[in-house]
């Protein structure tokens, strides 16, 4: 489904990206986790050509985002993302977020679209706040109106960037228990995230990142207990208490 | 009083033909491409660092030779404020635009829309509340500048003023009855601008 091939990425002369190789199957979830400035974002990021890269290639079903002819828009049309800071539009409703890319890109009438959207708000279990505005929603509900846009357009992949590390604490539940719902629906997902509770549920492949490299991998059980490196080791330290 | 009404006619054509430029030349200067970038930003920078009334005189005698025959004052003062204020108006969109965080680009990327779609429903909605303020204090000045046509010998409100003044000559009420008139348009819509912002901070 996913192939990350050899992808290497600079920023000016700093390398973020070092080599990374990675595939994700269908149906599985892959999480990502390391310190800061680890790349791992950068990571999602070229993922969906919201960033670029110099070396190696993307491979979305068989299509490569190296290809300069590939049309990204397409290929985002396949693959979800929720980001940290939410990113909804605060000029729109909960529901008009989640209503305008099926609108406007694969023009679906206004009323399906919205229809469509009021089902995903109910999935997320946030109906009745359908008509307010983002900054008048708390945090764990703007980043479940968030992940319901991404769902509007159908993805066949979702992507997740640290989606609750912007949380105040008693709002990660609600969010982690909408992508663990996902997640056992069967979406395949890359996500981001320091919530070893959820990697260890979910996760079907961890992966450890620092300076740009994939520097260990594992499922949950081999990486939790008994990690190889000991950049991972420390890591785990800090982050479980 | 024909000549208050020309300082209108000129605002509004100034205004609204500025404001379409403006805001080609104003995505022109976040262009990523150097053909688009180099002659907007060589505009802006341009026109920024002469003279408007220089430009109302240039334009005088510039259009005619290009046209190939007189245009008249009125047409030639209004190509010259449309031009000199699409720089102006330039920069206050780009400024907009940039204004909105990199994220909100992100996000409409990330769904499939594509950059006009995302500019026309994501980021230039947005930017457009953040610029009404700056916009509408451009319009004063534009109004208050619409007078420098008086150098050209377009009868405009300022203007007329001066040939009442040359029949009755009575210059100190004439003048300060038109600083008057003046005062008041002016006034009445940068308070009109003010409390758009107070407005727009108390939403926040």
């Amino acid at each position: 489904m996913i192939e990350i091939v050899n992808l290497s990425k600079w920023f000016g002369k700093f390398k973020v990206l070092d080599n990374v190789n990675e595939t994700i199957q269908r149906n599985q979830v892959v999480v990502v986790c390391g310190p800061s400035g680890s790349g791992k974002s950068t990571l999602l990021k070229c993922l969906n050509g919201l960033e670029d890269f110099q070396q190696g290639d993307v491979i979305i079903d068989g299509v490569s985002l190296k290809n300069p002819t590939t049309d990204l828009i397409k290929i985002r049309q396949k693959i979800g993302m929720v980001f940290q800071r939410f990113e909804l539009y605060p000029h729109m409703t909960a529901l008009e977020n989640i209503a305008l890319a099926p609108m406007k890109v694969k023009k679906i009438p206004r009323e399906e679209a919205e229809k469509k959207a009021m089902a995903l708000l109910e999935r997320v279990g946030i109906t009745d706040q359908a008509q307010k505005y983002p900054g008048n929603l708390s945090g764990g509900q703007q980043q479940r109106v968030a992940i319901a846009r991404a769902l509007a357009m159908e993805p066949e992949i979702m992507l997740f960037d640290e989606p609750t590390s912007a949380l105040d604490p008693e709002m990660i539940k609600e969010v982690l228990d909408v992508m663990i719902d996902l997640a056992k629906s069967g979406m395949t997902m890359m996500v981001v995230t320091h919530e070893m509770g959820f990697a260890k549920e979910v996760a079907d492949e961890i992966i450890f990142m620092d300076q740009g490299r994939i520097i260990e991998r594992g499922t949950d059980k081999t990486f939790f207990e008994n990690p190889k490196t000991d950049r991972a080791k420390d890591f785990l330290d800090k982050i479980l208490f | 009083m024909q000549g208050l009404l020309t300082t209108f006619q000129l605002a509004v054509i100034a205004i609204s033909g500025g404001m379409i430029l403006g805001v080609l030349v104003g995505m022109g200067r976040l262009s990523s491409r150097v053909c688009v970038y180099y002659p907007a930003t060589v505009f802006v920078n341009f026109l920024r660092s002469i003279p408007l009334i220089l430009v109302i005189f240039w334009f005088y005698f510039l259009v005619p030779i290009l046209a190939g025959r007189p245009l008249g004052d009125f047409l030639s003062a209004a190509i010259a404020f449309i031009v000199f204020e699409a720089s102006y108006f330039a920069e206050i969109i780009r400024a907009g635009i940039q204004s909105i965080p990199k994220g909100q680009l992100q996000a409409a990327y990330s769904t499939g829309l594509n950059y006009p779609k995302t500019m026309r429903y994501i980021i230039i909605p947005q930017a457009l509340k953040n610029m009404i303020p700056s916009l509408l204090t451009q319009s004063v000045i534009i109004l208050q500048d619409t007078s420098l046509a008086y150098v050209i010998g377009l009868k405009e409100f300022l203007r007329s003023g001066s040939i009442v003044d040359a029949r009755e000559v009575r210059s100190l009420e004439i003048y300060t009855f038109v600083g008057i008139v003046y005062f008041l348009i002016c006034f009445s819509m940068s308070t009109l601008s003010k409390r758009w912002e107070a407005k727009k901070g108390a939403v926040r």
